[in-house]
Order: C-alpha cells, then structure tokens, then sequence
C-alpha cells in the first residue's frame, strides 16, 4: 500500500482499519474507541463544505480521549430507545501513506457509508475522506487523530454513529 | 361538518376555492391539531401559495454569512431559488436566482465569492447589485428592450441586527410589526445583543418529516425526552415562555452551571462561559419555520426550508460574536459542533422525534395536547414555562393563515 511504511506497520494500519470499520458496522461503540490512542487522541466528522471553506464547526468534534469516551457513553447510554435503529456497512479504499515522524504515519483513505434502516432498503448515507494520524505502538497501529470528511452538502437524515 | 379553505384571508394570494383534500374537521378543541395536514401534498401547495409566498418574512440568511463584498450564498425559500449577494455599496441584498432573459438558473454554487453574476445562456452579465451590466448582440433585440429595465429582480427584504427576511406577500407587514415589540428583546439577545456575529460553519441536514412537524417539536419542549439532562444533574432556571398574536414563540431561561454528575469524562464541554447566566437559554421560534437558539454559549439559526410534504431541510448556521476572545471562540466551536445539530447532545433525539412524529401523523385523529390547557375554547397566550400550550397560538395563526374554519365555525 505504500513505500514509506515497512511489511508490519503496513500490516498494522491495515489491521486498524479493519478494526474500525468492523466496530461500526457491528454497532460496537467501545470497539471504535479502542481504535484510538488510550493517552491523547482527538476524532473529528465535518463537512467537505466546512472544510473547504475553512471553517471549524464539525458534525462530531471530539479533540480529546474524554470526548471520544464520552460519545460512546451518549450513543449506549443516553441516546438508547429515542433513535430509529440503523446499521452501517462502510467500504474503504486507500489513497496516500507518508511518514509524519517516528512511528507515525499520515494516512488518507476514502470511505463509503451504506446505511440500512430497520426494516428499510439499503441506501448511501455518504462519502467521504478519512485524513488520519496513525501511530504504531509495539505491534499495532492506533489513531492518533482521525478526520472524516464527508461529502455530502446536506446530510439525508440526522446521525447516531460516528462516520 | 367539513372545513372548507376560504383563501388568504389578507386576500393578496386567494387562490379561490379550495379543492384538494382539505382536514375532514378542524376540531373546536383548540388543543387537537388534526393529523391529516401533516400527510397531505395538496395541502402542502396551499401552504406554499398562503404561507411561503404569501405575506410572512421568512428567514433566509445573517449578513454574517456573506461578510465581504462579492460573497453570495443561495438559499430556497419553497421551491423558489435565491441569490443572496453583498454588493460593493456592502448593501446585502436578495435576488430571485434567475436570469432576466430566459431565466436560467444564474447561480449554481451555494456559495463564494464573485466580481459579477454571468449567466453563461447568453452571456448576460449581472453586477453584484443586481443590474445588468453587459447583454451581447443587445442592438437585435426587441424594439422596447431598455438594458435599465433587466436587472436581476429583487425580492423584498427587510433586516433585523443582520438577520435576512425576505418576503413575496404583497401585503406582508413591516418587519418590526410582524415581529411584534414584544419579540424584539429576546430577538436581539439571541442574536448577540447587536448582530455582529462570526460564521463558524454549518450542520446541513434532511429530516422525513413535514415542515409542522418538524418546527412544533423544534424550540421548545418538555424536557422529559432529554435522558441527558438528568444524568447530567443540568437544570433549567426560571424563565418564561411567550407567544404572540403572529404565531411567534419567544422563551427565555436562566441556566444553572451544570457540572456533569460525574457522568461525563470531559465535563468542559457543557461549562457555560458566557457572561448572562440569566440568560443562559434564548429561542426565537419565529411563524411558520424558523428557530433560532442561543443555549449556553451556542448560538445557532436554523435557516430551515419546506422540500415538500414530507421533506423538511434545516441548514444549522453556528455563530461567535465579533468581540469573542479566542478562548471563548474555540469553546463555542467544540460546544456547537456537539451539542445541539442533527448529532447533538441533547438534540439527535429532537432529530428522531421529528421523523418518528411524523411517521406517526399518517394514522386517524389528532395531535393533542395536554400540559397547561386549563380551557377547550380559548387558545393561551399566557402558559408556563413548561407546558406545551405555548404551541397553540402559532396552530390557531396557521389556522387562520390557511382558512381553514373550525367545527361548527359559519
């Protein structure tokens, strides 16, 4: 996937991104948290729109461990029995890999998002550009820093899971 | 006996007699709100002629969006396409987006900047201010065409500390008196104080649900769907909650500091570091669709258009003041991004509701209501701060708007 990582960091972030996508598309909320760095890692979800034009506001703006713990306790706690229940199925394809220091890679990848409603047809929800920092750790790769972009100008419903 | 449609009653955009399916009774309790003018496209074509360009102000923008001259933003208002541009007199001004030749769509882009508007048809060339400014091959055109007289054509629009209206009614009130005095202050507090406000971004969104829907469950509302709330230990101060004649709901309350009960990890996100506790929640829910909230430090206008029966789009535009410090400016954007959109905090459940209401409102009978009716006949203009009713006088002015009569009305 990229000449600047080696045979087990490759292997390592690859083994992050599965890791990702198989905790959402499971609806496993402490799954997607134990992608993330334990010590300082920050998860962010905005608009290509806002992006674009530069400005911060983002639909998730988790800038810290506590945010990203704390989201998992909204959608598993508090947000239980409001929401109509909907499963993710997301696809990605790689795009860059580069060093960013030691042990530390910037990684872009493109993702697709297909969402089932709960007794519903499968439809795109978006899709979007994960802009990451990852981080290899002894034998594993975890997210320092993770941004998905996504390309929707108008979302098509509101949002329970992180993208 | 049926509700029959009478027309506008302002008589400016009486569209005659009314043929679709109107609701089969209005009900003369004026706490049931009849479920069928939820579910209905031909009421919603009515409420398109009497409402959404009929004579009301609608909220389309804050000059804020559009800060530097050439900047535009588009919006719909309906099914209406419209070009909203700083001109280089810094004159905000409101455009139908279309061509005055054969009406192409001019604008395609839903923002950017601009030194004019070409149609790219024929080429006709439109300054920021509207006027047409270059129209090739203009000496074979019809005997009376005076370049003068093909400006781009300017819907009506009147500004409140920044905020854009715009209305199509040929009858439509001055702002301030559709507005209503008594709306003015909690207006202007939401809106900073003095409209000198800074985009931060947006949260743009689809809900499945019809325009009513989606604003009587906006603003607003019992705190008991909030689970949030309580494991947070964040209660609300005392308040008020006002309506007016026009269909207007104005709500003002104090916030207490929450401090997270322990439940979250990083409680600085809900910290309150504004300087008016006592007016620690704003929201102005003007008739029919928009509202507009400051909640702790977020100020927020949901800038929201009616797709269709069942369509309703909210663009969620998040402000700072001019005058923030960076401090403060870096806690709005974190506290924005979090709490209060389509994925908030304590607001994706007001997300779900507005779907799940509507899915509901395909089903016989009536919406009713129930906190704080203390009579069947006269709609409340005086309610608490937490009961439903205060959604009553906007129904009754929708009521009216549209000319629907009630049960046993002549």
């Amino acid at each position: 996937m990229n000449q600047a990582a080696n045979a087990a960091h490759s292997t390592a972030i690859n083994t992050l991104q599965a890791a990702y996508l198989s905790a959402l598309d499971q609806g496993d909320m402490a799954g997607w948290a134990a992608t993330f760095a334990q010590e300082e890692a920050s998860y962010y979800c905005i608009s290509a729109e806002n992006d674009r034009r530069g400005f911060p506001l983002a639909l998730m703006y988790d800038d810290c461990r506590g945010r990203i713990d704390d989201r998992v306790s909204f959608v598993t706690k508090v947000w239980v029995g409001t929401y109509q229940p909907y499963r993710t199925r997301h696809f990605i394809q790689p795009l860059s890999c580069t060093t960013a220091g030691s042990n530390q890679y910037n990684v872009t990848t493109s993702f697709m998002i297909m969402m089932t409603p709960e007794g519903g047809a499968t439809k795109i929800l978006t899709s979007g550009e994960y802009r990451d920092l990852i981080e290899i750790q002894g034998d594993k790769a975890v997210f320092r820093s993770r941004r998905a972009v996504y390309d929707a100008d108008v979302l098509p419903r509101y949002i329970v899971f992180p993208f | 006996m049926t509700s029959q449609f009478i027309g506008d009653p302002t008589g400016s955009q009486s569209s005659g007699n009314y043929t679709g399916a109107a609701p089969a009774v209005w009900p003369a309790k004026i706490n049931q709100i009849p479920k069928e003018i939820f579910g209905d496209p031909t009421i919603f074509e009515e409420e398109l002629k009497n409402i959404f360009y009929g004579d009301c102000w609608h909220a389309v923008g804050h000059v804020a969006e559009v800060p530097n001259i050439g900047d535009f933003k588009t919006f719909d208002l309906g099914r209406v396409p419209l070009l909203i541009a700083r001109g280089k007199d810094n004159v905000v001004r409101v455009f139908f987006n279309t061509c005055t030749h054969r009406g192409n769509q001019l604008e395609t882009s839903t923002s950017g900047n601009r030194k004019e508007f070409e149609c790219p048809y024929h080429r006709w060339l439109f300054s920021l201010e509207g006027q047409l400014a270059a129209c090739p091959g203009a000496k074979e055109f019809a005997p009376d065409f005076k370049q003068e007289n093909f400006g781009l054509m300017e819907v009506k629009t009147e500004q409140f500390l920044g905020l854009i209206l715009v209305t199509m009614g040929k009858n439509t009130p001055p702002l301030k008196e559709w507005l209503g005095e008594s709306a003015l202050p909690t207006l202007t507090a939401l809106l900073g104080g003095d409209g000198r406000l800074k985009l931060l971004g947006y949260q743009k969104v689809q809900y499945a649900s019809n325009w009513k829907g989606y604003n009587d469950n906006d603003g607003y509302h019992a705190p008991l769907l909030h689970t949030g709330f309580r494991l947070l230990n964040w209660q609300g101060g005392k308040g008020f909650q006002r309506m007016t004649s026009g269909g207007h709901v104005l709500f003002e309350a104090e916030l207490k500091p929450a401090t997270g009960n322990g439940f979250l990890k990083d409680p600085s996100l809900i910290a309150f570091k504004g300087s008016n506790p006592e007016r620690g929640s704003v929201i102005t829910q003007l008739f029919p669709m928009t509202v507009m909230t400051k909640h702790m430090d977020v100020i927020n206008l949901r800038f929201a258009i009616a797709r269709s029966h069942d369509v309703t789009e909210v663009h969620y535009a998040y402000f700072a003041h001019e005058d923030d410090s960076e401090e403060l400016k870096q806690h709005r954007i974190r506290q924005s991004s979090n709490l209060l959109g389509p994925c908030g905090m304590v607001s994706m459940e007001d997300a779900a509701i507005f779907q799940r209401i509507h899915i509901g409102n395909q089903t016989p009978g009536f919406a009713e209501f129930q906190k704080g009716v203390t009579s069947l006949t006269e709609v409340p203009m005086d309610v608490k701060q937490n009961d439903e009713t205060g959604n009553l006088p906007r129904w009754e002015h929708y009521r009216k708007v549209m000319g629907f009569k009630r049960e046993g009305e002549k």
